[in-house]
């Protein structure tokens, strides 16, 4: 495991503290909106709070906490911050036709240009609309700020162009420049490097995803995404002990893909019955998160029951559901994938039908007849 | 707020945030000054300190150089230094998780603490006293400031993480070379800045309370730029040559609206221009050889602006209204007195080391909520009612007065009666909220009912929040969830649910 005592990483405060104050501030935030929720500023602190955790700890009741939120506040305040915090929680919770509604609501109510704007931006840039102009935009407040929280979303929609070379840039400018002690940044900053090099560039570089995976984790062992995503590439290199060791201790996190990964690992140590009891559980974990959050978790479930999941009509329903609701170029692959994958298992011989055709056309069954 | 989010890093570390600054006498001993930092505004009671930043606060003797319109109060270059410095968290015997830390003292020695621990640490003579751990945020603010609104403390039942260094005056800081000192107190990353290390050398400092929230950052004037990160990279007692003409025309622009916000102008062009030059040196003035008192806060400074030797030693004490103080200043040149919306902080400062009062327990939570297959309204007509009459657990119920402020007397069927004001209703959103008035051992205990649709069906949801009066926690939270989860349990055998839970289930 990669320490901080890597000379050229800028220092932060302990991860194990970093939660804990994260945890501390996010209850407390709690208070105060209990004690009034039109306190300044209160109902936003729960939101950053609480997408900190869903984040960074895998704290994944963070979306049914903020579904509350939201309606507890609309029901005390009449201005437009109600229709802002909604649009917040949908675009947290991936709900980006909501999150637009909302934000129409807040600019009829008189919500500042500003806030409009970045949540108009951060809802294009998700569903991939607009991307030169999503860029324009992120080039524009980056320079103007040079701040990591708008040098992060600019390396992302670079990244999402397919520059891979000027996203590392920034990203690694955000790095560099952050001028604060908190490590949750700084292990956004390392995961999204990962990521970069491990799964978007055209040919991935697992050993370089790998150091940025575990800086991740120097800087926030709780970092249960940067724990799924190492512990994945380390079973890629048959390192199966290790990616277990990652894993184990992300469990508490109630994130399905801690259990799918792990029962991936385990099948690799051919330890089936455990590996099916962690696959029962991830299978249960993800239909419950389906159930509340269908959106947020439609595009993870989708590859969980295309591979280990092992139920294609299920793993296509959802991806067609992500493909829908935010029509990225990486979604529609991963669609297409999915949907290949579905079409090869279970058509017979004969003429295949592209497998675009599959999850574009909703009336299509999997089976190329019609519903 | 004082100092508290003082800047628009959105993704800051909380406990580099500084809140506050205090220098007044030990109420216990006057012949020991105590200096206090704080930081993590609204700190959990979890919160511990960041291991990676020095807390500094550094004293410098202070000469007056000019006064009235020329006021000026000139720090000298010698500094006595305070740092504390925190570990990664360990844990006792018992598991529970602890921090322990260092105090480097003004004479070069360190002195171990461990947050929390009340008692504190003592070098070996008693020359000098540390604490370091969370207590109740000793700062009120009870107005909206870019309005002039009174309104409750904003910070009630707050916490924050303090820092407390007493020593012996007249041993470490020589009243003999002069009486009157300057202090500030800042965060700064343990590494330093460069290619490598930190990009700055400084996150947060603070003087005189306000100098950012307030001062720089009016909230009044519309469309300048938030300054406070430009403020905050500041070096103490150095403010940067090239960039004091930019906050000093901040500070007279901020000045000259606050001076107007009572449709009076108290302040001539001269003396609000001298109030600036003052402010902008901006450290926490305080006299060792006056009195420090809850009212001697700015005196050091308002009398030297107005051209007159000041009386008492400036500081500031734990209850010092300090927030009144400076709007009443700003506003009408202490014409008269401003008084907020509250009259005091959560708590008041204690007589004894550490001096500020023990952290304030968080407020508990219980929520609950059912499926329904019944529609939204269907719902609401029964448990809208508010005499409670539809909940399993309520023998007798009755209701005493009319609309908003009526009393529901219940006996419930355990034998206790718990009374409950009726604190607002609106029947289009089908919710109502209500609080306690007897008959549970709560304070701040407020609930609410509501119902809200989903699907062809309804949802119904409860929500408590109290906090427990001399009873632990979880106690009184048996108690209010076995209340709400029986009520809410009544209704799903009362309206069914939806079928799909009624299929799981």
């Amino acid at each position: 495991m990669t320490t901080l005592a890597e000379p050229d990483l800028p220092r932060a405060t302990d991860g194990d503290i970093a939660a804990i104050n994260l945890q501390s501030a996010r209850r407390s935030a709690w208070a105060r909106f209990a004690q009034d929720p039109r306190l300044p500023g209160v109902v936003e602190a729960v939101v950053d709070q609480e997408r900190l955790a869903a984040q960074f700890l895998g704290n994944l009741d963070a979306l049914d906490r903020l579904d509350t939120l939201a309606s507890q506040f609309s029901r005390v305040d009449d201005s437009f911050r109600p229709s802002l915090v909604h649009a917040e929680v949908a675009s947290t919770a991936h709900r980006f036709h909501d999150a637009r509604d909302h934000v129409a609501r807040a600019v009829l109510m008189g919500a500042p240009r500003e806030a409009i704007e970045r949540h108009t931006l951060t809802i294009d840039q998700a569903c991939g609309v607009a991307l030169d102009a999503v860029l324009a935009a992120r080039r524009r407040i980056a320079t103007a700020s040079d701040r990591l929280e708008d040098l992060m979303p600019l390396g992302s929609v670079l990244a999402d162009l397919e520059h891979f070379a000027e996203a590392d840039a920034v990203y690694r400018q955000a790095f560099y420049s952050y001028d604060d002690v908190s490590p949750f940044p700084l292990a956004w900053v390392c995961f999204q490097l990962g990521m970069l090099w491990g799964e978007l560039v055209p040919l991935p570089d697992p050993d370089l995803a790998a150091l940025w995976y575990r800086r991740a984790i120097a800087y926030l062992p709780g970092y249960v995404k940067a724990r799924v995503h190492l512990a994945e590439v380390c079973a890629s290199q048959d390192q199966t002990g290790e990616a277990e060791a990652l894993l184990r201790p992300a469990l508490p996190s109630r994130d399905p893909e801690v259990r799918w990964r792990l029962a991936d690992v385990l099948i690799a140590q051919d330890r089936f019955e455990e590996a099916e009891m962690e696959l029962h559980a991830a299978r249960s974990g993800f239909e419950e998160l389906l159930e509340g959050h269908l959106l947020a978790f439609a595009d993870h479930a989708a590859e969980f029951y295309a591979g280990s999941g092992n139920d294609c009509r299920r793993a296509l329903e959802l991806a067609r559901a992500n493909v829908a609701n935010r029509p990225t170029r990486r979604a529609i692959n991963k669609a297409q994938s999915i949907a290949s994958k579905a079409d090869t298992r279970s058509r017979p011989p004969g003429p295949t039908p592209s497998a675009a055709d599959c999850f574009l056309a909703p009336e299509v069954a999997i089976s190329g007849e019609k519903r | 707020m004082s100092d508290h989010v003082d800047g628009p890093r959105s993704i800051g570390d909380p406990p580099a945030d500084i809140t506050d600054l205090f220098a007044f006498t030990s109420p216990k001993d006057p012949a020991r000054t105590v200096l206090a930092m704080c930081v993590f505004p609204s700190a959990g009671e979890s919160a511990v300190f960041s291991n990676v930043i020095d807390y500094a606060m550094a004293v410098r003797r202070v000469s007056v150089t000019g006064i009235g319109n020329a006021a000026k109060f000139q720090p000298a270059d010698e500094e006595f230094r305070f740092t504390f410095r925190f570990d990664v968290l360990d844990r006792d015997a018992a598991g529970n998780v602890i921090q322990r830390g260092v105090c480097i003292l003004s004479d070069g020695r360190e002195l171990p603490v461990t947050v929390n621990d009340e008692k504190g640490e003592s070098t070996p003579e008693g020359a000098f006293r540390v604490f370091a751990g969370l207590r109740s945020d000793p700062f009120y603010l009870a107005w909206i400031p870019a309005t002039l609104e009174k309104v409750p403390n904003l910070l009630q039942h707050d916490n924050v993480l303090c820092m407390v260094v007493e020593f012996d005056t007249r041993g470490v800081l020589d009243s003999e070379k002069g009486s009157l000192f300057g202090v500030i107190a800042e965060t700064l990353p343990t590494e330093p800045p460069g290619r490598i290390g930190h990009p700055v050398a400084r996150i947060d400092w603070i003087g005189r309370p306000e100098q950012t929230n307030v001062r720089l950052n009016n909230p009044a004037l519309f469309g300048v730029d938030d300054i406070r990160d430009l403020w905050n990279q500041q070096t103490p007692f150095a403010i940067s040559k090239e960039l004091q003409p930019l906050f000093l025309q901040r500070l007279k622009d901020s000045f000259a609206d606050w001076d107007i916000r009572d449709g009076k102008a108290d302040w001539t062009p001269e003396a609000l221009a001298a109030n600036a030059n003052v402010f902008l040196d901006d450290f926490l003035l305080f006299d060792i050889a006056k009195p420090i008192t809850d009212q001697s806060h700015l005196e050091i400074e308002k009398s030297t602006i107005d051209g007159r030797p000041y009386q008492t030693g400036g500081g500031r004490t734990v209850d010092a209204n300090s927030i009144d103080i400076l709007l009443t200043w700003l506003v009408n040149h202490d014409r008269e007195f401003l008084l907020g919306g509250a009259t005091g902080a959560t708590k008041p400062g204690t007589k004894t080391f550490p001096y500020f009062a023990t952290p304030n327990t968080e407020i508990q939570t219980v929520a609950g909520s059912v499926e329904l297959a019944a529609a939204p309204d269907d719902v609401w007509s029964v448990i809208g009612q508010f005499n409670l009459q539809w909940h399993p657990s309520v023998a007798r119920a009755r209701l005493i007065g009319e609309g908003l402020g009526q009393l529901r007397r219940l006996e419930t069927r355990d034998g206790r009666e718990i009374v409950e004001r009726l604190a607002e209703i609106d029947n289009t959103k089908r919710s109502y909220r209500y609080t306690l008035v007897s008959g549970v051992p709560a304070s701040h205990y407020a609930g609410v009912i509501n119902v809200r649709p989903k699907g062809n069906g309804s949802v119904a949801e409860w929500r408590v929040d109290f906090l427990a009066n001399n009873q632990p926690d979880i106690a009184v939270r048996t108690s209010v969830s076995r209340l709400v989860e029986t009520g809410l349990g009544s209704l799903k055998t009362r309206f069914g649910v939806p079928h799909d839970d009624a299929r799981r289930a």
